[in-house]
């Protein structure tokens, strides 16, 4: 899960990017709308964390932008400014969720698993698929209710296939879900990834797909 | 004097009255003594014209007969109800003496008067005489026909009760309508204030959050000035109160980032697995709590600034203090590669106060360091001349831009995208200090074409004690 974070100030930004890294998520954090707008472009974002006051192109003017040109990813709001005049404008701009500063880490986490779950048709935080029940928000995975040990890596390669059922996930798409900005790709990681998670949760629960990638097909 | 308006009116307003009732009664007093003196004189004639006719027996039996002026002339027709005549007897008195001047008759009491052998005057008139201590009206007629000459004397009644009674009769309705004419005054000087009872009464019930005009219905043009004028006041705190409650939402908001920046860090700092990151995190907690401890500092700072209290000045050395500015920040020019100098006349002084020139100081140069490029230059100048001292403080970074140098001054303005966190205070403390010390603060281009300089121009000393005293005294 590939997040984008705009947050201009170095000490909040700095700190929400740790937090969601630590939460399991490929954070990749700017401080300028300019920035964020190249990103969002270029990228294929699961969630946008969006503070409003940010230099050379607001939150608010970004997010008109983004949602103009039709992208409907998953904006989460972040402000000091704690008026219902600007949480309805925030909401109204095309925000799906508001949190005013200062804020909880484990509530803005909890709040980005909500968007996301609900960006993929979910209503439960538990994801079931065969004899899997995933719990994105404790990071564990129970085969047939024993709890199978995953690394993180291993975790978020899982995570993105199982939300994209039936949709084969190039080894790029696989790798830009794992990595931020600032993170080494190491080759053949996502080749050993695969190969560790069918030994652990079964040889058939992942396909490959010749020269495409890997999917998890629909139940 | 009453203190009310209203005593103080209707005490006016009755003291004219009485003024003007006074003086109309004298002059009438006057008037009518005037009158009653007249018809006297008439009455005396008429007796005159009438006792020179009588043949010598009428003349002996009148001799001997009182003569009352009152019973004569209380009962003639017209004036039989005529109360206000005179109450004392009215004695008349009369001598006739022929062309020889023998006395043919004469009252008997002239003679007890000691006035029998009286002259005849020769010219015939009215005059007013004393007879045995008593005044008398006198007149004496010379009939040419007859050759006689008649003197008739009556007593003049000192105490002209006639005269009185018209006093009376004006006087007695102004005695009694005054107190009603007081009452009257009274509720209509009330009525009239009516509006200021109004005006006081919306005031007194007046919540003391409430700030919008006063609406007391139609007033007065007497009255509309001051409610003008409450107004005006009214919004006038309005604004300066709702600037409070702007700076207040403001202040509060810039406060929220840092302690938002300082909560997320320390719930990193408590997930963290590896010690690294854990004292990273730590780390940018205390870093969050230095920033908010410096905002809270500067804001009240400000808020001091803005107490309006007298400063007390002295002459300061501007050089000295500039210096031991350029010394306490040189570490973090150090530590951004960049080099401070301070240049031009370093003896020159201000008038001002050493605390707040410091902290002006600081932040200007504080400034110039955190915005100004790294491996940059900061120039510190002082220069004078007859009328000024200015200070500048010139860098060679990226400068502000032209829209945005309007605004440097306004309370938590910041320019974006510096990289630098300000709590976009510092130009505000800056500005008000020195408007402090009557000085004028100006931004220009800075070294070289490049970058912002401040300029802050001190008036010199002999002028600023004028300024300064002059300011403090409005």
């Amino acid at each position: 899960m590939r997040i984008l974070l705009v947050e201009d100030d170095d000490l909040i930004g700095s700190g929400v990017e740790a937090g969601l890294h630590h939460a399991g998520f490929a954070v990749d954090w700017t401080q300028d709308g300019r920035t964020a707008q190249l990103a969002l472009e270029t990228t294929d974002y699961a969630l946008v964390v969006l503070d409003l006051g940010l230099p050379r192109m607001s939150g608010t003017e970004l997010l008109k932008w983004l949602r103009g040109c039709g992208k409907d990813v998953p904006v989460l709001i972040l402000t000091a400014k704690g008026t219902v005049a600007d949480r309805v404008g925030g909401l109204e701009a095309g925000a799906d969720d508001y949190l005013g500063k200062p804020f909880d880490l484990t509530e803005l986490i909890a709040r980005c698993r909500a968007l996301l779950r609900r960006s993929q048709g979910r209503s439960v935080e538990i994801l079931r698929y065969r004899a899997l029940a995933v719990d994105p928000a404790s990071q564990t995975v129970l085969r047939d209710d024993v709890r199978v040990p995953l690394t993180a890596r291993e975790w978020a390669v899982l995570l993105q296939l199982l939300t994209h059922q039936g949709i084969p996930q190039s080894r790029s798409r696989l790798e830009e879900s794992l990595y931020g900005w600032h993170e080494e790709v190491e080759s053949n990681a996502i080749e050993v990834h695969i190969s560790n998670l069918r030994k652990k949760l079964g040889a058939d629960l992942i396909k490959t797909v010749r020269g495409i990638g890997y999917v998890v097909e629909r139940t | 004097m009453p203190k009310s308006i209203r005593g103080r009116l209707a005490l006016l307003v009755l003291a004219s009255i009485t003024l003007v009732w006074t003086i109309a009664l004298g002059w009438s007093y006057l008037q009518a003594t005037r009158e009653v003196a007249d018809w006297d004189d008439a009455r005396l004639v008429q007796l005159a014209q009438f006792i020179v006719l009588l043949d010598q027996n009428d003349l002996s039996v009148l001799s001997r007969t009182r003569i009352d002026g009152r019973t004569e002339y209380a009962h003639r027709p017209g004036h039989a109800n005529d109360s206000d005549g005179d109450k004392l007897p009215r004695e008349a008195l009369f001598q006739i003496r022929d062309a020889n001047g023998r006395v043919l008759a004469s009252s008997v009491q002239l003679v007890s008067l000691g006035a029998f052998e009286a002259p005849a005057e020769a010219i015939t008139g009215a005059r007013l005489i004393t007879l045995g201590g008593r005044p008398w009206h006198s007149y004496v007629l010379h009939d040419s026909a007859s050759g006689r000459t008649v003197r008739v004397l009556e007593s003049t009644n000192i105490r002209s009760d006639l005269a009185t009674g018209v006093a009376r009769r004006i006087a007695k309705p102004i005695a009694l309508a005054l107190p009603l004419l007081a009452l009257l005054v009274w509720i209509s000087i009330g009525h009239s204030l009516a509006p200021l009872q109004a005006l006081s009464k919306a005031i007194r019930t007046r919540d003391a959050s409430k700030l919008d005009p006063i609406e007391i219905g139609p007033t007065p043009i007497e009255v509309s000035p001051l409610v003008d004028a409450i107004n005006q006041l009214l919004s006038r705190l309005r604004l300066s109160i709702n600037h409070e409650r702007a700076f207040t939402a403001d202040a509060a908001h810039e406060l929220k980032t840092p302690l938002a920046a300082i909560k997320v860090q320390a719930q990193v700092a408590l997930v963290a697995q590896d010690v690294a990151q854990q004292q990273l995190a730590m780390q940018r907690v205390v870093q969050g709590v230095d920033r908010s401890a410096h905002l809270a500092e500067q804001l009240l700072l400000l808020a001091r600034l803005d107490e309006h209290h007298t400063i007390p000045v002295q002459p300061v050395a501007l050089g000295a203090l500039a210096q031991d500015a350029i010394a306490a920040i040189e570490p973090d020019a150090q530590r951004k590669g960049m080099s401070i100098t301070l240049v031009g006349d370093a003896s020159s002084e201000v008038i001002a106060e050493p605390v707040l020139m410091d902290i002006l100081l600081d932040n200007l140069i504080d400034n110039a360091i955190k915005y100004g490029d790294a491996g940059g230059r900061v120039e510190v100048s002082i220069r004078r001349d007859a009328h000024a001292v200015m200070l500048t403080l010139a860098d060679d970074g990226p400068g502000v831009a032209a829209q945005d140098i309007a605004r440097l001054t306004d309370r938590f303005f910041r320019v974006r995208g510096n990289g630098a966190s300000g709590s976009g205070l510092g130009l505000s403390i800056v500005a008000r200090i020195a408007e402090c010390f009557g000085a004028r603060l100006d931004f220009g281009t800075g070294i070289r074409g490049r970058g912002l300089a401040v300029h802050v121009s001190f008036p010199a000393a002999a002028v600023a004690a004028v300024q300064i005293a002059s300011s403090t005294a409005i």
